[in-house]
């Protein structure tokens, strides 16, 4: 990008203005202003007062401070901003980047090396926008004789069902992207996209070292499923509800992790082989196969993959946290919003000022996303953890593993979670209640 | 069982290990210490006295431009050359003196095994990198200059572990 | 139209089933070196090595120094165990030209063997860590060998290819306070080494992985003529340090190691029992080395061997590296003929690999302790 700048001439930079000017009109009014037809045919905006808030109407209300929060909340509890901010896609991508570097940092740690050091001031935290930056200015390379269309749609629906699966798991009460009733088998339906698309990519990218890593990846996927399955029925069978915001309240005085264990530690195990980390990480094994499936991926493509990996990663540890270890619940330990502030307003100085329509988020939620977010962070650290320790482990012992020892542990959590509900111990008029 | 029992083993000893010390030397920022002054040798004892084999230090009172030098260098990595200098010196009648380039030299010593005349030593300089071939090619001038080397840290064997402070 | 070969060279016959793979020298998993694999599903067929990427040709350059310039290029195939690969080359040349070593000189010869063994073999480890896909394996020995590199940096004056033993003795006597530093690096380093069992050896994962793979039983490692830890693993006592015993070694106690599995698991380990008994003879050379005397024999100049020929050889991290070694009246030596182990052990790769899966691969390769440079010298 090292371009020798040319003289100064006022006839050619007035010229490169208008040609700027020219362009941007054009693409917006050919371009633009349909997207934004087409975003308010199709978004559902709220009603604020009685009467329902254009873009339009909203800018010319945003300069009377008195209305600023109640559209701004308005905003908030739209469908959107569930989808693209809160619990949906934003909120997943920022725990996953923080997850990368805090994992490169943990890893160091245990080796007793230092990790990223250099961007940034404090101890490397820019390395994942280097990184980032990186990637996307790298060449995508394309093998000759590669499948060309399946080859770039690999990465974008990897991303994709990545993205889908995080929106399933609910963060605070009411906060959940998409909220079907038959939760837990739309994970399970989703979960079983993700060998199609690797071995979608490993095929395409038509070389020999994807074609194993795709096999291996396949073979592992497939059979680690079932107990992953059948490690979850125990607590179906014990709330009797498959949506993931009914077994969440189910858990306001215990947690199922303790009545379940065993169910617990084979679902632990499982997702550490559905995300392909070591010692699972066979389709990706470096020294064997250079690198899998993900060999003929670079620059942004291998970004999106690896996006998809991390998002996969925080889902299924949010999976877990809901499942198990209680989702939200747990003591109120957020101050609640001083009172003084709604009935009086804020005083600064000579100045008071009322502001309707706070509080923006009710101290419930607030709450619960602390909550939530403690176990999940700490669900990902114990995944975290056997990357430093095991070796990876090889083919044949990962197929034992999960089609004998998984599925005999599953089934035993099955009958321990019948047992329970038929003694009366839970459930509906049992004991603990 | 015992499977379940090596793997909460492995575990518990990664787990153990968040509580050492980290064992990096963060390079530029801090450096390594050394003991004595760099790689010298006593031709009248026939053997050395131990230090880093780094840059070559010339003494130009001493040299006498024998070449000795450069002949035990030419079998090995032939990095010595010897060119006329413009200083006159009693006992360099010829007026040559080493000149060492440093893209070819392995650092070795067997040059400062060679001369008789306690006039080339290596001193603790490791730092020689430049951004051209003919820029590491060190004059006899050069090589006298003697390096200021910055010393700070060396391996420390505490309680949680050893450290580069 | 069909090509006319030439006798005694035949088209391969391409098989649908069976493929090939190059785990070339372009490949994290090979080292400098070449393995061409057919796979039949996930057994492997046939695996044929291919070395010679590294090829500098050592033992045709040493014929043009002499015994004292050959130094630094004899020290080059194994820059990191430098002194291993020196010291039969010393030994020899103080047999052709008939000198005496003084007694400092040979323990500190056998100090700096120990340091470069142990320099090897956890070098060597780190990789099998990381062929295997244990990525601390791969951290934490390189940590610890910083600790001897620490002290042969203090000891020759260079952290790799130190040309610190010459024929006559060493080229320097030892720094000041350095019994004590390396007394207590040493220590430190036993404390690191105990530390190893419960994140490798005992590890479950690596056990399934390695336990019954690769199995060299004794008679095959006699017949196929193995040498060093390969050996020692399938149940044979024999270590060049005891049975031909140079220097100070039958002066010193320690004990050969010997597993009689003969499986890549037991290849593995015996290496790491080495590098406790290597520490022992550290500690234990240092307390009997005699605390002052000169430490290298002077030379004639140019010096020059008579007409005759001498094969002397030491036990190196890999195995018995040997040098034989002919001299006609001339500065220069005739013929400098290197035996190293590695080269020898690579007649096991293509004997143990076949039949094997191809996950098991990395773990039997390398830990027939093959160190390519050195094989190709």
């Amino acid at each position: 990008m090292s371009t020798i700048a040319p003289e100064f001439r006022l006839s050619r930079f007035i010229a490169s203005l208008t040609d700027i000017i020219f362009w941007i009109l054009l693409i917006f009014s050919i371009i633009g202003l349909p997207l934004v037809f087409i975003l308010l045919f199709y978004i559902k905006l709220p009603v604020v007062n009685g009467q329902l808030l254009t873009p339009y109407l909203a800018m010319t209300w945003m300069a009377d401070p008195s209305r600023t929060i109640p559209i701004i909340k308005s905003l908030i509890h739209t469908e959107f901003f569930r989808i693209i901010a809160f619990p949906g896609f934003g909120f997943a991508a920022l725990l996953a980047a923080a997850t990368i570097f805090v994992e490169r940092k943990f890893l160091a740690k245990i080796q007793l090396r230092v990790g990223p050091l250099y961007c940034g001031k404090i101890e490397g935290i820019l390395q994942l926008m280097a990184d980032g930056l990186k990637l996307m200015s790298k060449e995508i390379i394309i093998p000759a004789k590669a499948d060309k269309p399946i080859f770039w749609l690999a990465p974008l629906l990897f991303v994709g069902t990545a993205a889908a699966f995080t929106s399933l798991i609910p963060v605070a009460p009411g906060w959940v992207a998409a909220n079907p009733n038959v939760g837990l088998l739309t994970v399970f339906a989703i979960i079983g996209f993700f060998p199609i698309i690797t071995v979608l990519s490993s095929w395409s990218a038509n070389s020999k070292w994807t074609f194993i890593g795709g096999i291996r990846a396949l073979h592992q996927m497939i059979s680690f499923e079932i107990p992953l399955i059948l490690s979850l029925l125990g607590i179906v069978i014990l709330t009797g509800t498959l949506n993931l915001t009914e077994i969440v309240e189910s858990q306001q005085h215990y947690w199922w992790i303790v009545f379940m264990p065993i169910g617990a530690i084979v679902f632990f195990i499982t997702i550490i082989a559905e995300l392909e980390r070591i010692p699972f990480d066979l389709p990706e094994a470096e020294s064997e196969i250079v690198a899998g499936w993900l060999t003929e991926f670079s620059g942004m493509m291998y970004g999106l993959i690896q996006l998809g990996t991390y998002l996969k990663l925080y889902a299924f540890a949010g999976l877990f946290t809901v499942l198990f270890l209680g989702g939200w619940n747990g003591p109120m330990v957020w101050p609640p919003f001083p009172q003084e502030i709604i009935t009086n307003g804020i005083t600064i100085g000579p100045i008071t000022a009322h502001i309707p329509g706070l509080p923006l988020f009710d101290q419930e939620m607030l709450n619960g996303t602390l909550w939530f977010v403690i176990k999940t962070v700490g669900v990902i650290l114990v995944i975290l953890l056997p990357r430093g320790v095991f070796p990876r482990i090889r083919i044949d012992m990962l197929l034992y593993t999960g089609w004998y020892k998984l599925i005999g542990l599953a089934f035993v959590n099955i009958f321990i979670a019948l047992g329970l509900l038929y003694g009366g111990v839970l459930g509906p008029g049992g004991l603990i209640q | 069982m015992s499977t379940a029992g090596g793997i909460i083993r492995a575990l518990n000893s990664g787990v153990k290990h968040l509580a050492v010390k980290r064992f990096t030397l963060r390079y530029p920022e801090q450096k390594l210490k050394f003991v004595g002054d760099g790689f010298q040798f006593d031709p009248q004892t026939g053997v050395g006295i131990a230090g880093l084999k780094g840059r070559h230090i010339l003494f130009h009172d001493k040299c006498t431009g024998c070449q000795l030098c450069s002949v035990a260098c030419e079998g090995i990595a032939e990095a010595i050359g010897m060119v006329k200098v413009k200083e006159t010196w009693k006992h360099n009648k010829k007026a040559i003196m080493p000149q060492i380039d440093y893209g070819k030299c392995v650092f070795c010593g067997l040059c400062v095994d060679a001369c008789p005349f306690y006039a080339l030593y290596m001193t603790n300089d490791y730092e020689l990198s430049s951004f051209t071939k003919s820029a590491l090619i060190y004059t006899p001038s050069q090589l006298a200059v003697k390096p200021n080397i910055s010393q700070d840290v060396e391996i420390k064997i505490g309680k949680r572990g050893a450290t580069h402070g | 139209m069909t090509t006319q070969l030439p006798p005694g060279i035949e088209l391969e016959k391409v098989d649908d089933r069976i493929m090939t793979l190059n785990v070339g020298p372009q490949h994290p998993g090979s080292g400098h070196m070449r393995l061409i694999i057919k796979l039949d599903g996930d057994y492997i067929v046939s695996c044929d090595p291919d070395p010679g990427y590294v090829h500098r040709g050592e033992e045709k350059m040493a014929e043009y120094r002499n015994y004292i310039q050959n130094i630094p290029h004899l020290e080059r195939p194994v820059i990191h165990d430098s002194c291993n690969i020196l010291y039969p080359y010393c030994l020899a040349v103080e047999d052709l030209l008939g000198i005496e070593v003084p007694e400092r000189a040979k323990y500190i010869r056998v100090i700096g063997s120990e340091l470069n063994r142990c320099t090897y073999i956890l070098y060597w480890l780190a990789i099998y860590g990381i062929f295997l896909g244990h990525s601390t394996m791969f951290m934490w020995p390189m940590g610890d060998r910083e600790l001897f590199i620490d002290l042969l940096e203090a000891m020759s004056g260079a952290r790799v290819t130190h040309a610190y033993f010459v024929p006559g003795g060493v080229r320097n006597d030892l720094p000041a306070n350095f019994e004590e530093r390396c007394l207590r690096q040493v220590d430190y380093f036993e404390k690191r080494l105990k530390e190893y069992e419960d994140i490798f050896y005992q590890n479950p994962v690596l056990k399934q992985r390695t336990e019954g793979t690769g199995i060299l039983s004794r008679m095959d490692a006699i017949r196929l003529g193995t040498t060093g830890s390969v050996l020692r693993a399938s149940g044979v006592d024999f270590d060049v340090r005891k049975k031909e015993p140079y220097d100070v070694y039958d002066n010193l106690d320690f004990e050969t190691q010997v597993l009689r599995e003969g499986d890549s698991y037991a290849r593995s380990r015996v290496p790491y029992l080495e590098m406790f008994e290597s520490c022992r003879i550290i500690k234990d050379a240092l307390k009997k080395m005699p605390k002052s005397g000169s430490v290298r024999t002077k030379l004639k100049p140019n010096p020059k061997g008579g007409n005759d020929e001498v094969y002397r050889r030491v036990e190196s991290g890999r195995g018995s590296l040997g040098y034989h070694i002919i001299s006609n009246n001339r500065p220069e030596p005739y013929r400098v003929k290197i035996s190293v182990g590695s080269f020898r052990n690579l007649i096991c790769i293509p004997y143990l690999l076949k039949g094997e899966k191809l996950g098991n691969m990395p773990s039997v390769y390398w830990s027939l302790n093959y160190w390519p440079v050195e094989a190709d010298r």
